[in-house]
């Protein structure tokens, strides 16, 4: 009697644990299954919603260039279709990687897209679109989470070869880990030379040039006219069959205090200039003056330089003159360009900062969104875009917020 | 005789009750995959349909297209699991006050005889109309409709 008992205890254990374990391994099978068909749902998801950010220009269609808050989001160039997307709505976006910057003087924080010393993308809080506005507008709010980033395709490095008698500097133009050979290249060079001009205000010359580059993807430029060492800026577009890139290259014999631009008005194009030392409180304090041109590329792909209202003017830190306005002029602001502004303290210390009107102008990238550091899923889709022109590749990042 | 009772009155229908909670259990599981798995195509269906109006609707009404009538073919599967779906949508203001004058079309998938239902909210231009029309997914000419008039006004439907 006893072993039939225990017999049956046995059975009843094995059972029991067989059924255990069966469950547990249908569970994991079946909820791997369901995560699998989650991930496929998101990478539609974000196929779609990518599609959906740049095939429009979004509500109103010229938001880029204006300060209205837009009511539908999009970033198609309003002009075009297809691929092309607004520079002008890229640059209203709040940077994502940036450190803000604070400006005491007007007591607003700007978004901050700089790309080194000397080029300033910084655009107020106020008039830079956020994450989470944007995330209401593609009807996404507390559903998913993206980062949207926009970034050049074709790298044009410049690297100083000689400073002076004559200045030569090497222009390389590559593609995505390929160099691109026989593309053309349009440069402009600016030179604030010592002690030139009559005023006190910056004096800069303007030379623009055309070339091409070599089977390495290389050229070399020879500025003979360069015999001592001045401040200079050199700006370069280089294309090959409908693929366009940018870059740029500064030296500058004085960077204790500069200027730094911030954009002020969008719809009015006005820049505020600003002293260095208001800005990151520098122990340098020295009164500087400035002289601003802006450079745009025109439809034969050359470089032109056009005047801007306000052109010159005179900073001091703190009082006196703490900030001034320069405005691009109304038949041009709707091009993109860059603001190149020359300043100075004394004939020898000269120095030049840019600041693209127009994302593309300078191919700086940009970063917008929420970090998708630390999320379980990340679906990523990509497109090849152009923005004015200019080769870009846009990435989007997109995770459920779901859980 | 306490054996004989342990074994007759316990242990033998536990075992018996065993012999059902299995394939129950089974089928319980089952049932939430299948579940699961239908409501998640039937939700990127729904999220799909909601994208290609947002681009139908947005593609119209950029300036440089005039007044016109487009149909949009919807590539999503005619069945989800042997299913037939359809799908209704309703125009709605929005009270958020960053919205403005925008609309939200929410869209709702219903699979047929099944029972499930999928919904998906899309943000659209104050100058648009929603026709009362139904999705059928079987249907050979399942699409999307869309009428931009002289005004501006950008009328959608399904068809099909």
């Amino acid at each position: 009697m006893a072993g039939s008992t225990i017999d049956h205890l046995i059975s009843v254990t094995v059972f029991l644990g067989a059924m255990l374990i069966f469950i547990s391994l249908f569970n994991q099978t079946l909820q791997t299954a369901i995560l699998y068909q989650r991930h496929s749902a998101l990478a539609t998801k974000c196929s779609d919603l990518l599609d959906n950010m740049l095939l429009n220009p979004g509500i109103p269609e010229d938001w880029g260039k204006s300060d209205v808050t837009p009511v539908g989001f999009g970033l198609q160039d309003p002009e075009f279709t297809q691929y092309r997307l607004s520079p002008f709505s890229l640059m209203r976006l709040r940077s994502s990687v940036g450190e803000p910057v604070y400006y005491p003087r007007t007591g607003l924080t700007y978004s901050n897209i700089t790309m080194g010393l000397g080029n300033f993308l910084l655009v107020p809080y106020s008039e830079a679109i956020n994450y989470s506005a944007v995330a209401k507008l593609l009807g996404i709010n507390g559903t998913y989470g993206f980062q949207l980033s926009i970034t050049p395709i074709v790298t044009v490095s410049i690297e100083e070869i000689q400073r002076k008698n004559p200045l030569i500097l090497s222009v390389k133009v590559t593609g995505v880990n390929f160099p691109l050979a026989n593309a053309h290249i349009s440069y402009c060079l600016l030179t604030i030379p010592i002690g030139g001009g009559s005023g006190s205000y910056p004096f800069y010359t303007i030379d623009y040039g055309t070339n091409f580059t070599d089977a390495q993807g290389s050229v070399p430029l020879s500025f003979p006219y360069v015999k001592q060492e001045v401040s200079y800026v050199f700006i370069v577009y280089a294309y090959l069959g409908g693929l366009m890139g940018m870059g740029y290259y500064e030296h500058v014999t004085y960077i204790g205090s500069y200027i730094i631009p911030f954009i002020d008005d969008f719809a009015e194009g006005r820049m505020l200039i600003a002293h260095s030392y208001d800005v990151h409180n520098d122990t340098d304090t020295a009164e500087i003056t400035y002289n601003a041109t802006f450079v745009v590329l025109a439809e034969d792909f050359t470089l032109r330089s056009m005047s801007v209202e306000n052109s010159t003017g005179k900073l001091t830190y703190g009082i006196g003159w703490p900030y001034a306005y320069v405005t691009i002029p109304k038949n041009v602001r709707s091009n993109p360009g860059i603001l190149v502004i020359t300043y100075r303290k004394s004939a020898q210390e000269t120095g030049v900062v840019l600041m693209p009107w127009g994302i593309s102008s300078l191919a700086f990238p940009v970063v917008f969104g929420g970090d998708p550091t630390g999320q379980e899923w990340v679906a990523t889709d990509i497109r090849q875009v152009t923005v004015n022109g200019v080769a870009y590749q846009a990435k989007l990042a997109l995770w459920s917020l779901g859980g | 005789m306490p054996h004989i009772t342990i074994e007759y009155t316990i242990l033998l229908p536990v075992l018996i009750l065993q012999i059902f909670l299995f394939p129950l259990s089974a089928g319980w599981l089952m049932n939430i995959w299948v579940d699961s798995r239908r409501t998640l195509a039937l939700q990127e269906a729904a999220s799909h349909i909601g994208s290609s109006i947002q681009q139908v609707y947005y593609a119209l009404n950029h300036t440089s297209v005039t007044a016109q009538l487009v149909t949009q073919k919807l590539d999503v599967p005619p069945f989800i699991e042997n299913y037939q779906y359809t799908g209704n949508a309703t125009l709605k203001s929005i009270l958020d006050p960053e919205l403005k004058s925008n609309k939200v079309l929410e869209i709702t998938l219903r699979l047929e005889t099944v029972g499930t239902t999928a919904k998906a909210s899309v943000i659209l231009g104050s100058n648009v109309m929603w026709k009362e029309s139904t999705f059928v997914s079987s249907s050979a000419n399942a699409c999307i409709v869309a009428e931009k008039f002289a005004n501006g006004t950008v009328c959608l439907f399904f068809g099909g």
